[in-house]
């Protein structure tokens, strides 16, 4: 069942058109949400969670109007926001089954869940201090746990690792893949952070200027797509490139005899060195890498919108 | 997502109605309004006035007590429509006190750290979230205003030698119904001013400003260019106006004024608009930037 569905969505704020025509279904586990500033990631939630109207349109989130059903859907999903939102004078516990209370659940469940979920987060030991005293990957952290203290169904988070250290960044990455391993909650993540996106999504939306620039899945991408090959040789000729193309490798050379290559699966390291060693070509340097999200993104931002279809068309644009 | 086990687990227990989310706000706003030790001490205080009507009423219908403090007869301390708009007044700026202080509390941190953006996430309306701090709010002052000024009249009439309550159920009356009024009024103003500031300190003085400056500025007006008109900016005028002629007490606030009910009644609605106009513009999870 498709967690979002976006059919010719416009957003208008302030007489600016915010979002413009979105049009896709979003099916993934966890779903990224890619795109520069202002592209309209921020809007999109805003939207999904129906505190802004569309203009033209619809937008739905498990089948329900983002705007019409707003409060069903705010039931069923819990939100990290991108910027520091909490209320610093209560204890970490307190805030948490406070918000728990609002999504619905009984004082007791909520209280439970409260303690259950700081304690899953990490923030178990510092649950009873006050939340302004805590720090800022804290503060992300709590966000998190108040979105998830209510058993959501689709954890919205918005830039989950902004302002963390390494360290931090890495809990949170591990925390949101634990969540998405557990499989009972669905995940939309907007970052414009490309390797947290690829550390946790097998789904991807780009946006760009309020334009779906690509939609697609990670995985089946990655698939897709060839391994590219970058080398430096001394001494090579055409008719090593052609050697080369003759393997069914795509090439391209450059002065200086740098050369770079898309390798089909068949094609492997060995036959490089085997042609190089025939025709008495040094090669000095290799350098091998898959098509990666960062491939997909800038793709996306050079041109339109990216279907799935014309992406392996694309991966030439690497060369 | 257990505890000791540290893992992620959904919740499959029931969920509470829609209408008990409202009632989530007004219990944690409750709990809000009373950590500060100043809301106690201003709640205790503002009992003093009710006690010393309590007393009064004690005094006007027990003979040996008057005897004891020289009274001379039954008529030294009357208990009437006029006792209790007296009563009344106190009990008005003793919730104005309380508002000040304590309306601010139930919003400004909610705003100072940003936390309307989580609230409203949940399936609460921007409605139910203001409708919740009002229920809170509207119930403090209750504890204050027409709570003790209706059991002080059921003291009265258990008090009176002769049978009082039924004649006097006016005071009754105009009692609850002027306690509501002010305090509604009063709830939505100090909310609306509360959101427009972060500061809580500062939202108390404007809260009282907003009661007194614009009577000062009334008064000037009514000085200056010779009309009544100016006393429709007075609200302690326009209350003690309304309550007066609730409670059945005659004659003028100030001889020679007289503003009609209905124009009282609209000037309060106006108010009562702009604040919710205020509100509206001001409790949003989200600011559209313009430009």
């Amino acid at each position: 069942m498709s967690i979002v569905e976006l059919d010719g969505l416009e957003v208008r704020l302030a007489d600016r058109t915010v979002l413009d025509g979105l049009s896709g279904t979003l099916r993934g586990k966890a779903i990224g949400l890619l795109g520069p500033n202002g592209a309209g990631k921020s809007t999109l939630i805003n939207t999904l969670l129906g505190f802004h109207r569309a203009s033209k349109g619809s937008a739905r989130v498990f089948g329900l109007d983002s705007y019409n059903d707003r409060g069903q859907i705010r039931g069923r999903v819990g939100y990290m926001p991108e910027n520091d939102s909490f209320i610093g004078n209560m204890s970490g516990v307190h805030f948490v089954r406070y918000m728990a209370e609002l999504a619905g659940l009984p004082a007791g469940e909520a209280l439970e869940r409260a303690h259950e979920a700081l304690f899953y987060v990490g923030l178990g030991e510092v649950r009873y201090r006050k939340i302004n005293s805590y720090s800022l990957g804290m503060k992300q952290l709590i966000k998190l746990a108040q979105a998830l203290a209510h058993g959501p169904r689709l954890l919205i988070l918005d830039e989950p690792t902004n302002g963390l250290d390494p360290l931090a960044r890495q809990r949170m990455i591990q925390l949101i893949k634990e969540i998405r391993k557990e499989g009972s909650v669905q995940l939309l993540i907007s970052s414009h952070l490309l390797r947290d996106i690829d550390e946790t999504c097998d789904e991807v939306l780009i946006l760009k200027k309020g334009r779906i620039a690509a939609l697609c899945n990670i995985e089946e991408e990655r698939r897709s797509n060839r391994s590219f090959v970058e080398l430096e040789t001394v001494g090579a000729t055409e008719q090593f490139a052609a050697s080369i193309r003759g393997l069914g490798c795509d090439c391209a050379s450059f002065p200086d005899g740098r050369m770079k290559l898309v390798v089909p699966d068949a094609v492997e390291t060995r036959d490089l060195y085997m042609i190089a060693f025939e025709q008495a070509v040094q090669i000095r340097r290799m350098h091998q890498r898959r098509d990666s999200l960062e491939d997909i993104f800038l793709r996306a931002m050079d041109g339109e919108r990216v279907p799935k279809t014309e992406v392996e068309g694309l991966a030439h644009v690497g060369l | 997502m257990s505890v000791y086990k540290h893992v992620y687990r959904a919740y499959t227990g029931k969920v509470t109605p829609d209408y008990a989310r409202v009632l989530v706000l007004t219990r944690y706003a409750f709990a809000e309004a009373w950590a500060s030790k100043i809301s106690i001490v201003l709640f205790v205080a503002g009992l003093i006035p009710l006690l010393v009507t309590l007393f009064g009423i004690y005094l006007a219908n027990n003979p040996m007590a008057r005897m004891l403090i020289g009274g001379k007869g039954p008529d030294v301390l009357s208990i009437d429509a006029a006792f209790f708009l007296h009563a009344l007044i106190a009990q008005s700026w003793v919730a104005l006190i309380l508002t000040s202080w304590i309306a601010p509390r139930l919003i400004t941190f909610d705003l100072a750290d940003n936390a309307l953006p989580i609230l409203l996430s949940h399936p609460i309306s921007r409605f139910g979230y203001v409708f919740g701090k009002y229920i809170a709010m509207f119930g403090i002052l209750s504890v204050i205003t027409w709570i003790p000024m209706l059991l002080l009249f059921a003291y009265q009439g258990y008090s009176a030698a002769e049978r009082w309550t039924g004649g006097h159920l006016q005071i009754a009356v105009g009692l609850f119904v002027g306690s509501l009024i002010w305090i509604a009024f009063l709830s939505i103003v100090g909310l609306a001013f509360s959101a427009w500031v972060k500061w809580r300190v500062v939202a108390s003085g404007i809260i009282f400003a907003v009661v007194l400056v614009p009577a000062g500025i009334g008064a000037i007006v009514t000085g200056v260019l010779g009309t009544k008109w100016g006393f429709l900016l007075n609200i302690p005028f326009m209350m003690a106006t309304l309550w007066q002629r609730l409670l059945g007490v005659p004659g003028d606030v100030v001889p020679g004024v007289y503003l009609s009910t209905l124009t009282i009644f609209f000037m309060l609605t106006l108010i009562s608009a702009g604040c919710i106009a205020m509100l509206n513009a001001r409790i949003r999870a989200r600011e559209v930037v313009r430009g």
